[in-house]
């Protein structure tokens, strides 16, 4: 009744190049944005904000970073956490070994690093495609998370290896409660999410989809394809530098390269994979399925099951992650995301049915 | 007829090479009226000995329904027209449907403008794309020189040699397994020749990779539609257009990124326009029928304003309209932009009716090449396609 | 250079080889026939090794234990096929390759939550003792392993040799369309080949767990076999045999030779990566692998 396309004419293509182009499109995009930014604050306490938002928002930046590469690009990734800790580390040794380093510039240094350890680890995707690409991203998987566990160095010589990311600061503002660093990590989220949508709907973005759906024909019609496959591994680097730089610093506070494992970088393949291959939606959609599950599902086990132990529940969640991930490849390949558009475009029709 | 009527409707612009027809306020009442007409034109223009670009003035202009497939038949060389004219139904009744709706239902071709300014605007551009390319000439616009094709063992080309001159259609043909293909793919730089050399506009450009020979002004279509499934019509032929761009003004979306986006958008509408594709524009490939998506695929490859269009078989498993709609398109590209044109096709007719050149492969071997006529008189040609000996 | 001590380094490395080999088979069996990068295969050997060595904790004899797990991976390998394989069939190698991920993960719950999580010790009768040979010591477990992988190798090849089965086997790997063409059941073939790499995870298990205990990192010798498949290409048996020879004596050396020239203790760890950093530079030159055919692309 209320998303009807009937009247929207678009009279010029600047309109019909809109990031949002259906006028309900864009009213749901501002209310979201305002729940986001004026709602959730008010209402949301401390465990939500620390617990569940800010790592959902962080995983779901991740998430669009190795959608960029997989969804967008078709170059599977099996070393996105690899990549996370490059950025968390990275900035932390910015802002310990460069006086006055301001924070914001410390992240963008550290998505730089990742990005340039993305291309590095790339360069392979020029020869080879598919699985045995996937097998060359395992290798940066386990030679970073070597690389940082066995070199001192890297977390200033802590002999566990962890490194405690130092208090955020912009502009002489402290970032210390969880509430601050919900919205510090909401707003950077928010200006990558735009950007990543503007990569897609323009040339960068078409060549990357260019790649993914035929490469051949791609380079055939005058796209250079290692450049393309590489600004494609640069800016989802990029991304999961900035996510794993958040990661230590607006949550979890004090890291070591064992929590970029690669159980993580399948758990970030998960979420595209269920939330949508090749959308900017559906890595957040996944997140949030992702992060959210294992609570619900705990909190279930627990009500039906009074002392249920919590091993059987881990290993419930392995269960139902491995069905949902097969089950979403066989049944429903573009995700929750799609199901949201199928939903929108029943909306459009009803109370009809065509 | 009135022949003196018909050549004061009639203006010869040398200076722009076109010939204005004014056909406002004339009534076509019958098929004769339409062939007196066009004879006039057809002679007038032959005693010229040159080509020239059509201008027409439909304002006012009416023709009779017993004479519109006639006009339709002699009006698809009109370039570019202007103004409102009506197809009348019964003597006496003006004004039922435009000449613009007609040519937009395909009773004929033409790019109708409002009015005679923007008409002429076009028309400028159209010479414009003409004279970048150059005229056509004498001497070999692309050379392929005894080009040899081996994998493994197997050869798939050997010594192959053939010119093909700016702007006219060339046709490879060649029973199954001939290597017509495999010699698309040397052109297109998608293999690299084992030996030989491929020399275009008279540099030799042998070596090099897929989307540099692109950029050299190639561009192709291929057997099995090679089409960016996953896009819709509209970034499938965007992302055929060369254009300056970079990553930071694209995530940003600002100003000159903006700019240059809507500046291509218009550029691809006009090429959406030319093969009549608009309704598909958002529709997402993989869901086209067969025969549109051979369709996008040459508008693809026309978005990079290609200086030689390589079409591997453009009219494989279309029904007769279809093969018409695309021969009519490959003639267009090839009058309206200057587009030398090398195709693989099956259907003979279509070959001897469209192009100028025409070279027979059999076994990865050149065995003949010729006119259209000169080829098909060949007894090894005959031979080759019969399977037995002549 | 302690030319005695390089050929134990060798020969130790040779041998783990092999182990590495033991679970590449199963991939190459799978990946020949169906065409899928089954991820999943360190699962299979954990869930096989568990399941087994449950079994016979509570009480069941050897025979029956190894005979029940069997065809319990036999079951599983047609249940795999109608849940997993055939709602995906058509679909990109790709998505299959993400499929089994997801299997892997079913898999390893299931085990863990039917069995309990804890490390169990297992016995087959094989004392881990080095033993001298021409003044290298060799270990006894490890010939024993290269012994089974030997004999596994050999019935492998009867199976596809002689028997009709196998050959409908090779068909279904040359030609998918072609065997359709003359009759033969793919859904059957896939079934069977997923049982016969079930079979080949339950020895894996057996062997790898008797070294290093049944527990969870039993999954991880899938990430082992990942760059030998690599080296060897995925479609070829001997090439799992050469390219698992080749990790594991490389593996070895580099840990000892580079490790400890690159100082202190910064060698430990190495074989997480080493492998795939040499895998990835072979890809490089060769993509294809050793034993791989070369691909003409089409268009």
């Amino acid at each position: 009744m209320f998303y009807r396309l009937a009247g929207q004419f678009k009279s010029t293509y600047a309109a019909d190049q809109q990031l949002f182009p259906i006028r309900q499109d864009r009213t749901f995009m501002v209310a979201l944005a305002l729940v986001a930014f004026v709602l959730v604050p008010m209402i949301a306490n401390d465990y939500w904000l620390g617990a569940i938002l800010i790592p959902f928002l962080i995983l779901g930046l991740a998430a669009l970073g190795l959608n960029i590469l997989t969804g967008y690009t078709g170059q599977l990734s099996l070393g996105t956490a690899g990549f996370m800790a490059v950025g968390a580390f990275a900035a932390f040794n910015f802002i310990l070994r460069v006086p006055g380093m301001p924070f914001l510039l410390a992240l963008f240094l550290a998505g730089l690093t990742a990005a340039l350890i993305g291309v590095v680890f790339g360069l392979p995707s020029v020869r080879i495609k598919g699985f045995y690409l996937a097998v060359a991203t395992l290798a940066a998987q386990f030679f970073i998370e070597w690389v940082l566990t066995k070199y001192g160095w890297f977390s200033n010589h802590n002999p566990s290896g962890v490194i405690t990311a130092q208090a955020i600061e912009i502009a002489g503002k402290r970032f210390d409660t969880p509430l601050s660093k919900y919205l510090l990590t909401l707003s950077i989220v928010t200006a990558l999410a735009l950007a990543a949508k503007n990569l897609a709907r323009t040339q960068t973005g078409r060549f990357w989809m260019a790649v993914r759906d035929m490469d051949l024909a791609a380079e055939v019609i005058g796209i250079d394809i290692t450049r393309t496959k590489l600004v494609a591994f640069a800016v989802s680097s990029f991304y999961c530098g900035v996510a794993g730089a958040l990661w230590a610093y607006a949550y979890l506070g004090s890291v070591e390269p064992q929590a970029f494992t690669l159980d993580r970088s399948f758990q970030i393949l998960f979420m595209i994979i269920i939330g949508g291959v090749g959308t900017v939606m559906g890595a957040f959609i996944g997140a949030a399925f992702i992060v959210l599950l294992p609570i619900a599902l705990n909190v279930t086990a627990h009500a039906l099951l009074p002392g249920v132990s919590s091993d059987l529940t881990s290993n419930l969640e392995l269960v139902i992650f491995g069905g949902l991930i097969v089950f979403f490849l066989a049944v429903e390949p573009h995700g929750l995301a799609r199901l949201w558009q199928i939903g929108k475009e029943k909306l459009r029709l009803w109370p009809f049915p065509h | 007829m009135d022949q003196s009527t018909f050549a004061s409707r009639l203006t010869f612009h040398d200076a722009i090479e076109t010939l204005e027809v004014d056909f406002s306020h004339y009534v076509f009442d019958a098929p004769a009226t339409v062939d007196a007409f066009y004879d006039h034109i057809d002679a007038r223009v032959a005693s010229t000995g040159k080509r020239w670009y059509f201008l027409v003035n439909y304002e006012g202009c009416e023709i009779a329904p017993q004479a519109l497939e006639r006009f339709a038949a002699r009006g698809k060389n009109a370039n570019i027209s202007y103004g409102l004219g009506a197809v009348r139904v019964r003597p006496g009744e003006r004004m039922r449907e435009s000449i613009r709706t007609l040519a937009e239902r395909d009773a004929f071709r033409a790019n109708i403008f409002d009015n005679r300014d923007q008409a002429m605007v076009a028309l400028g551009e159209m010479r414009k794309r003409r004279e970048l390319l150059g005229a056509p000439t004498a001497d070999a616009y692309l050379r392929v020189n005894d080009v040899h094709l081996n994998f493994g063992g197997v050869k798939a080309l050997t010594g192959v040699s053939f010119q093909v001159h700016r702007g006219e259609i060339a046709s490879i043909i060649g029973p199954n397994g001939a290597g017509k293909t495999s010699m698309i793919n040397v052109i297109s730089g998608f293999y690299r020749p084992s030996r030989g050399r491929i020399f275009f506009d008279g540099v030799e450009r042998s070596h090099l990779p897929a989307h540099r020979v692109a950029r050299l002004g190639f561009a192709r279509t291929f057997q099995n539609i090679a089409l960016f499934k996953g896009m819709t019509t509209l970034d499938n032929i965007m992302a055929g257009r060369r254009f300056r761009h970079n990553l930071f003004t694209d995530a940003l979306y600002l100003g000159p990124a903006k700019q240059e986006e809507l500046r291509q958008r218009e550029e691809v509408e006009k090429i959406i326009d030319f093969l009549e594709i608009q309704a598909i524009r958002k529709t997402p490939v993989g869901r086209l029928p067969y025969g549109l998506q051979k369709r996008v695929e040459l508008a693809r490859a026309l978005a990079s304003e290609p200086k030689v269009l390589l079409l591997d078989e453009p009219m494989a498993g279309m029904n007769v309209e279809e093969k018409e709609d695309m021969a009519r398109f490959v003639l267009d590209v090839n009058d309206q932009w200057g587009t030398t044109i090398v195709l693989i096709e099956h259907d003979m007719g279509v070959v001897m009716d469209i192009s100028s050149h025409v070279v027979v492969l059999d076994h990865g071997a050149k065995i003949a090449e010729g006119t259209p006529a000169e080829v098909r008189a060949d007894p090894v040609v005959i031979r080759a396609y019969l399977g037995v000996a002549a | 250079m302690d030319v005695q001590f390089f050929f134990e380094v060798l020969i130790g490395g040779l041998l783990a080889g092999i182990m590495y080999s033991l679970v590449a088979i199963g991939f190459v069996l799978i990946y020949k026939a169906s065409g899928v990068f089954n991820f999943a295969q360190g699962a299979m050997v954990f869930f096989a090794a568990l399941t087994y060595v449950s079994l016979t904790e509570r009480g069941w004899p050897f025979w029956l234990a190894l005979v029940a797990v069997l065809l319990l991976m036999i079951v599983l390998g047609f249940v795999i096929e109608r849940l997993v394989l055939r709602p995906l069939v058509n679909q990109p190698q790709i998505t299959l390759f993400m499929a089994t991920i997801g299997l892997a993960y079913f898999l390893e719950g299931a085990a863990q939550g039917i069995w309990g999580a804890q490390v169990h010790a297992l016995e087959l009768g094989i004392q881990d003792k080095p033993f001298s040979l021409a003044g290298i010591s060799v270990s006894q477990f490890d010939l024993f392993a290269s012994g089974t992988a030997a004999l596994l190798v050999a019935v492998l090849a009867v199976f596809f040799q002689k028997t009709k089965t196998g050959r409908a086997l090779r068909a279904v790997a040359d030609d998918h369309q072609a065997a359709l063409s003359v009759g033969i059941q793919l859904k059957t073939v896939w079934a069977i080949v997923w049982a016969a790499a079930g079979f080949v995870a339950l020895v894996a298990g057996l062997l790898w767990g008797a070294r290093t205990g049944v527990q969870f990192a039993l999954t991880f010798t899938a990430l082992k076999a990942l760059p030998v498949l690599i080296l060897g290409g995925f479609e070829s048996i001997p090439g799992a045999i050469v390219g698992g020879l080749i990790i594991g004596a490389t593996e070895k050396l580099a840990e000892v030779y580079i490790g400890s020239s690159i100082g202190l203790n910064i060698g430990t760890g190495l074989e997480n990566w080493f492998p795939y950093m040499l895998a990835l530079v072979f890809l490089l030159v060769r993509p294809e692998g050793l034993f791989g055919e070369e691909r003409i692309e089409r268009i």
